[in-house]
């Protein structure tokens, strides 16, 4: 009985690091397959993953949600990396004040299940707010993003310098090009709620906040093993409320709260006297809490629900079009979303923003939303030509994203999907500004939608086709116009499909039996 | 600024910086040759394999022994601009590569370094290139150039467009510079050769589009003179460019040109291209700067067929 706690700290261990690593995987190491399977273990990305597209991926959901019924919400203390950096922090904590212990407290079911309830409505109506800022998985997943991964491309470009100070290239500079100083700063925030609430409540987030949590508290009120104290070998020391962290013993009483319950295992590994066991259910009655608090949320949710319409996704409002005067819009009107996210409503309501495909994107051009997408949409990806462009020949992002928002598109059929369409603004093209030649943007466009054509004399100018364009933004990123750019991508809300572009075989000029021409 | 101030300034600025390049490509300054003892001005090659090619075109200049001596360090710049496959002819044939790094290890070279500046993502236009394993096939490293820190700054004081420029660190740090570009047709230039090639040594391109594009090509040829230009024209791509939309695109010239000037041998590989050389602004602009000389007429020859 007393490996169960070992064998969970093993597990956790081993998920904690594999998350952290597929997030710090910056240069695309760890297989695509791999960050979608840690991806898929985690049950709210998963449970989006079921809306969207059926696949191996959505059976994460399914399999969390059997195993907490015969376990227990096991998953708490073992997949997920919020819960394990929370033990971390308590771990911690108990190091620097030894005398540190928890005692059994009544737990918050009512507000949980309450905020629960809102988030829930508010994700089948399109808004995932409440779920992005409290989802577990994808709250970790900016920490590590937004936070650690900057650490670490630091540190790496320092070994870089200095072991090329000593003639070796083993490795390169990675450049840090996404980052937003506005989720880094949302993420610092949570990283210090969540350090604050375990150091001081234990795993209070878990049952206060976490809609995996109250989710996965339902389900274990009906669990099949689960944790009881032995009447007959306890001998009410207390040394088990003081270590649990959810604060669900009551050794008095000689009760658990086993919906609270974050299956640590560690009340069994600390009782002297086998008091306190994991077992199959006996016939016990479920505590009547649960009863009580479904009554109440049927008056609640008529009486809030008219306040939440605030919280309804409106996209990209308040933001015209055209404002800037010389044609180059500075604030899109929406966002562009990656390929594979169909649309711009679709996707919003489905991103948990985790920030994986923007720690993953090979060139970068992934980038943390702050309002783009509305309030309904924060920290969400959006593309960004400001630093990067999409890769023609790349379709990673689609690969590994755990929910679905981004589906998987392979190279032939990502190269036919239309995320935003060029538009070409001559008035600031350098090559009437300053008559000279130029075409950077037609140079990096993998279709030629953005064509050259004569102009003047001498002179190339660029001209556009449309119908054949991506909208992968390379003409955007490498216009060299000041201050506005003369060429960029207007978001396509809905998808559209790209035409492949036509080319005729090109003629023979020279065979190697002809003379020289010169 | 020559290779000595650099180094003077680099020492003096931060002893780190000079320490490492001292360290990373130990410069050795030592004897170059001159374009006189070579027998031709420009050799063409066509009908065989690039590696065949190179080997007949370098055997009629003299060989590679008169620009790579025993214990050199030998950059080779190829163009890698694009996330394209070799087919593709977005990037210099790879087989030409291997064969050049090989030719300059034969010599007697200590190191050969290759690099380029991509356009398209760098780790990705190296792989799927081809260069990165003909490179390490053939015994040479491959080095990055994908952020700021691997660029110097350098003037270039008589420039009439193109004043400043931040060069990648091998240009300093090596002592033999062989530029092996592919001929390409280019959207904003016509042509990409020799001296458009060189566009993947710098940093800061976005200034010479702003400025006047083909005005910086030639003052940077100005400044920046390779020992020798090995032209890639077996694969040729000949609409669409410089990155092509599919191997449509491309036409097989089989051919290869090599001089030790720009302004000469991107003269002849826009004739073989078919464009009146004049029409392509920068090889007229360095001509009149008399950075080389595009009267083909009045220099030796090397005509080749395999």
């Amino acid at each position: 009985m007393k490996r169960l706690k070992r064998i969970r700290i093993v597990v956790a261990i081993l998920f904690f690091l594999a998350i952290t690593l597929i997030f710090i995987d910056i240069n695309n190491v760890v297989p695509a397959g791999v960050c979608l399977f840690f991806g898929s273990t985690q049950i709210i990305p998963s449970f989006m993953r079921t809306l969207t597209v059926l696949s191996a991926a959505s059976l994460g959901f399914f399999l969390v949600s059997i195993l907490t019924i015969l376990f227990g919400r096991i998953y708490c203390s073992t997949l997920c990396p919020l819960g394990i950096l929370q033990d971390i922090v308590i771990r911690v904590a108990k190091r620097i004040d030894r005398r540190r212990r928890f005692k059994y407290k009544k737990q918050h079911y009512i507000l949980h299940y309450l905020l629960f309830v809102v988030t829930t409505i508010l994700a089948f109506s399109g808004s995932v707010i409440l779920l992005n800022l409290f989802e577990p998985y994808s709250n970790y997943g900016r920490i590590v993003t937004n936070l650690l991964s900057p650490l670490v491309v630091a540190a790496n470009n320092a070994i870089s310098y200095l072991l090329g100070a000593f003639g070796y290239m083993l490795i390169h500079e990675i450049p840090i090009l996404n980052i937003n100083f506005i989720t880094v700063f949302a993420s610092f925030c949570i990283l210090v709620l969540v350090t604050y609430l375990s150091y001081k409540h234990g795993r209070l987030f878990c049952n206060l906040l976490c809609p995996a949590g109250a989710y996965l508290g339902l389900l274990s009120r009906f669990s099949f093993y689960r944790i009881v104290i032995d009447g007959g070998n306890c001998k009410e020391c207390g040394l088990c409320d003081r270590v649990c962290k959810a604060g669900c013993i009551n050794s008095s009483s000689k009760e658990i709260d086993f919906a609270a319950c974050i299956g640590c295992f560690n009340c069994i590994d600390s009782c002297p006297t086998n008091g306190i066991s994991y077992q199959r259910r006996w016939k016990r009655n479920t505590s009547e809490s649960s009863k009580a608090d479904t009554g109440r949320r049927e008056v609640l949710k008529s009486s809030v629900l008219p306040a939440l319409g605030l919280l309804l996704p409106v996209i990209g409002d308040g933001k015209s079009e055209d404002k800037s005067k010389n044609g180059y819009i500075e604030n899109r009107k929406y966002p562009i979303s990656p390929p594979g996210s169909l649309n711009i409503e679709r996707f919003s309501s489905l991103c948990t923003a985790c920030h994986l495909c923007i720690s993953n994107c090979p060139t970068q051009v992934l980038f943390p939303s702050f309002l783009e997408y509305g309030i309904t949409g924060v920290f969400q990806p959006r593309m960004n030509y400001d630093i990067g462009y999409c890769n023609y020949d790349c379709s990673y992002c689609g690969n590994i994203c755990p929910t679905g928002a981004i589906l998987p598109l392979s190279y032939s059929s990502k190269k036919e999907v239309q995320i935003g369409q060029v538009q070409f603004v001559r008035d600031d093209c350098i090559v009437v500004k300053n008559e000279k030649d130029c075409g950077a943007c037609s140079e990096h466009c993998p279709t030629k939608a953005v064509y050259m054509v004569p102009y003047g004399e001498f002179l190339m100018i660029p001209e556009t086709n449309i119908d054949i364009c991506v909208g992968c933004g390379a003409c955007e990123y490498v216009c060299p116009a000041e201050p506005n750019k003369a060429i960029y991508v207007k978001s396509n809300k809905v998808h559209q499909k790209a035409l492949k572009p036509k080319t005729k075989k090109a003629e023979p000029i020279f065979d190697s039996s002809q003379e020289f021409p010169f | 600024m020559d290779r000595r101030t650099f180094f003077r300034k680099g020492f003096g600025a931060s002893i780190v910086v000079g320490a490492a390049l001292a360290g990373r490509y130990d410069n050795l300054l030592s004897a170059s040759f001159t374009a006189d003892e070579l027998p031709f001005d420009l050799v063409a090659v066509k009908g065989g394999e690039p590696d065949v090619m190179l080997a007949k075109g370098m055997k009629a200049l003299g060989g590679i022994g008169k620009f790579v001596r025993k214990g050199q360090k030998v950059l080779v710049k190829p163009n890698i601009g694009w996330d394209v496959s070799p087919e593709r002819a977005g990037n210099t044939n790879p087989k030409l590569v291997t064969a050049v790094i090989r030719q300059c290890l034969d010599a007697g070279a200590s190191e050969v370094f290759v690099f380029d500046h991509t356009c398209d993502n760098w780790q990705r236009c190296y792989k799927n290139s081809g260069i990165e394993s003909a490179v390490k096939d053939a015994g040479g490293k491959i080095a990055p150039a994908h952020t700021e820190g691997y660029y110097h700054e350098a003037s270039i004081p008589w420039g009439k467009s193109l004043t400043k420029v931040k060069e990648h660190e091998l240009l300093l740090g090596t002592d033999v510079f062989i530029n092996v570009p592919i001929l390409k047709s280019h959207g904003g230039t016509r042509l990409t050769i020799a001296m458009k090639n060189q566009m993947g040594n710098v940093w800061d391109r976005g200034t010479w589009h702003r400025t006047d594009l083909h005005q910086c090509i030639a003052d940077y040829a100005g400044y920046r003179k390779p020992a020798l230009n090995i032209v890639d024209a077996y694969y040729v791509m000949k609409q669409n460019g410089p990155r092509g939309v599919s191997v449509e695109d491309v036409v097989t010239m089989k051919s290869l040109l090599i001089s030790t000037d720009m302004v000469t041998v991107d003269t002849a590989a826009a004739k073989l291209f078919g464009i009146e050389p004049a029409d392509v602004r920068h090889i007229q602009l360095a001509a009149d700067q008399k950075i080389g000389r595009m009267d083909l007429e009045n220099l030796r020859i090397e005509r080749i067929t395999i």
